[in-house]
């Protein structure tokens, strides 16, 4: 059975720094679509995942609260986002394509705020979701995986749903308050 | 049903996973219950944008290149070191000035490494900073593989095949690989992989996809070297410096990596491919432009070394026809297709790997193409191939060290083809997500 993040955080501390991979291998899809959402671009979005990886396990025995891998990881990432668009701006050739990145589209907030919504899931929740999209497993593979019931992933995968749903409606609501502010 | 049981039940169906009978009661509400029918409808796209998500992350495999990155440094909490300053500040460094920093860094770190030469690090790290700023590159060589085989398989025991890659750099980004028997091509929209003669598929915008990753790391000539310092470093391989005269009567700097992989002797696809072949590397660097501008890759078989890559041709920023990065492939090709479910799918979905490399054998043997076209996309030169096949045996499926990332079982066949030549071998087979069925991936 996979072990938990926190498990696993705990494994890479205790002198096994090759369990990093099961991290990477677990994180690399979502955290590659939340950066090509701030990025625009996969090859960017490549290298700025490797790049959030690489810090993160320099960091990792800074990190308080294991189980908050994930969320935490997407932190460092929206920070190596935010140092790529400075770098592009700062260059004189990729200013245009800096300035194409960084418009703010009808949609860019829609592009990562499902990935955020991800982030901050229950383990459990977030669990099921990323080995039924990212992993592309049926739900009888995710079961067979986490050893549990079918019907209790269909169910677990059920009340992700709502609390992707409610997070997601919680940050649309969010901005608009902001925008309000901003624009009475 | 009620609309507190349709609710409870709306994964499940979005997710086709009730029976016919509740499949059909929770429709026959749906139609009649608008509430009911608007929550459908807010998770089907929710699960639409999931479903979109993780096709387009579905390519992306960065673990080995974090592990060769997380294995070069320290895992230790971050202290203000230059190491960790440069680091830190490598995006604010600018692209063109990464490579100068990754290289500091690794010069710094390698002074201590027993087994490696300075000197020969110098050359790496010089010979990085001036591939620095690549806007193309056009790399020739030859490598002993098959050649419709993947791109980075290799066989000692095999003739040379001229292997050839470009490469555009930049938000305009382009490449095709190409070798006698198949080619990809990422034309800056989508990836399409052909091999010869009948057999395309298609991927979306990729920046290396189709086992070419090896070939790009070559082209990438700053994080080749990069990689490979810092792999010599963490590994303890050897790294060693000679002079010598070029053919063009130009002293050259030559660096050996003796590289080996840690994949134990006895795995199946141990020295199958680069990743995981214990190689030596010879690295020549023209000691004016200090370019790197020949390499050669020795491969440690049992049966002894031998030459198995060797780069000859390695064309900095020049201009590549716009032609080159467009591929026409014939209207005849088979387009690989994205599995369905099937009308019996569970029975195909509960086969072991070895029941499932049978089944797909004997419809072979039958000739059977729509029963053989459940587990592998078939053209007509598998047809002709497989098509009249008498199964002798099929083994006990095994797996190699790379499973775990890849999800590949190799089921082992004995099979007489029509033409009476029997064939002993491993079927690849891997198992598709969404409808849980074993694909054949290969080992035909």
């Amino acid at each position: 059975m996979d072990l938990t993040d926190k498990e696993y955080v705990q494994r890479c501390r205790d002198g096994h720094p090759d369990d990093f991979r099961l991290l990477v291998h677990r994180y690399q899809g979502p955290l590659f679509s939340y950066l090509t959402g701030r990025l625009r671009d996969r090859s960017r979005a490549e290298d700025a995942a490797q790049e959030s990886f690489v810090r993160a396990f320099q960091s990792l025995s800074k990190l308080r609260k294991p189980e908050f891998f994930y969320s935490w990881l997407l932190g460092i990432a929206r920070r190596v986002a935010l140092e790529q668009f400075r770098s592009l701006k700062r260059r004189q050739q990729d200013r245009e394509i800096a300035e194409t990145m960084m418009a703010d589209s009808p949609d860019s907030d829609a592009d990562y705020s499902l990935d955020e919504a991800i982030a901050v899931l229950p383990e459990t929740y977030r669990q099921v979701i990323l080995l039924r999209y990212y992993e592309e497993l049926s739900c009888q593979e995710v079961a067979q995986r986490l050893e549990m019931p079918l019907g209790t992933v269909t169910k677990t995968l059920s009340r992700a749903y709502a609390l992707l749903r409610q997070e997601l409606q919680a940050r649309a609501g969010a901005d608009r308050t902001i925008n309000q502010k901003e624009h009475p | 049903m009620n609309c507190i049981e349709c609710r409870d039940n709306l994964i499940a169906c979005i997710e086709g996973l009730l029976g016919d009978e509740e499949s059909s009661q929770c429709q026959a509400h749906l139609e009649t219950c608008a509430a009911c029918r608007a929550e459908y409808a807010s998770f089907a796209k929710l699960q639409q944008q999931l479903v979109a998500r993780g096709q387009a992350a579905a390519d992306v495999s960065i673990v080995e290149p974090v592990m060769r990155r997380v294995r070069a440094v320290p895992g230790e909490p971050q202290r203000n070191t230059i190491m960790s300053i440069l680091l830190k500040h490598r995006w604010g460094l600018g692209l063109g000035a990464t490579a100068g920093a990754v290289a500091i860094i690794i010069v710094a770190a390698l002074f201590t490494a027993p087994k490696i030469q300075a000197a020969a690090v110098e050359v790496m790290t010089k010979g990085a900073e001036a591939a620095a700023k690549l806007t193309t590159i056009h790399i020739r060589g030859q490598l002993r593989t098959a050649p419709n085989e993947n791109f980075s398989y290799i066989d000692p025991d095999l003739d040379f095949v001229p292997v050839e890659l470009w490469k555009q750099f930049g938000p305009e980004l382009k490449w095709r690989v190409d070798k006698p028997g198949r080619l990809a091509v990422m034309d800056g929209q989508s990836t399409v992989l052909f091999i010869k003669p009948d057999f395309a598929t298609k991927v979306g915008r990729s920046s290396s996809a189709f086992d070419t990753q090896w070939l790009h790391e070559m082209a990438d000539v700053s994080q080749t070297l990069n990689n490979e310092l810092s792999a010599s470093k963490t590994h303890g391989w050897p790294v060693t410096l000679a002079q010598e005269q070029g053919t063009d009567g130009k002293p050259k700097s030559v660096v050996t990596v003796e590289a080996s992989t840690g994949v134990l002797t006895g795995d199946y696809l141990k020295n199958k491919f680069f990743s995981t072949a214990d190689t030596r590397r010879v690295y020549v660097f023209d000691d004016q432009s200090q370019l790197l501008e020949s390499v050669k890759i020795y491969l440690h078989a049992d049966s002894g070394e031998k030459l198995v890559f060797e780069l000859d041709q390695i064309d900095y920023n020049q201009p590549i026809e716009a032609g080159v990065f467009q591929l026409q492939v014939p209207a005849t090709v088979a387009w690989q297709q994205e599995m369905q479910m099937l009308p019996d799918n569970a029975k195909y979905a509960a086969m072991t790997s070895e029941q499932a490399a049978r089944a797909f054998f004997e419809a072979c043997g039958r000739e059977d193409w729509n029963e053989a076209g459940k587990f592998c996309t078939m053209t007509g030169t598998i047809k002709d191939y497989l098509g009249g096949l008498e199964v002798i045996n099929i083994g006990d499926s095994f797996t190699s060290s790379l499973s775990l990332i890849s999800g590949a079982r190799f089921v082992p066949y004995e099979i007489k083809l029509k033409n009476g030549e029997v064939k002993k071998w491993n079927l690849a087979l891997k198992k598709d997500g969404r409808t849980s069925r074993w694909y054949v991936d290969g080992g035909i």
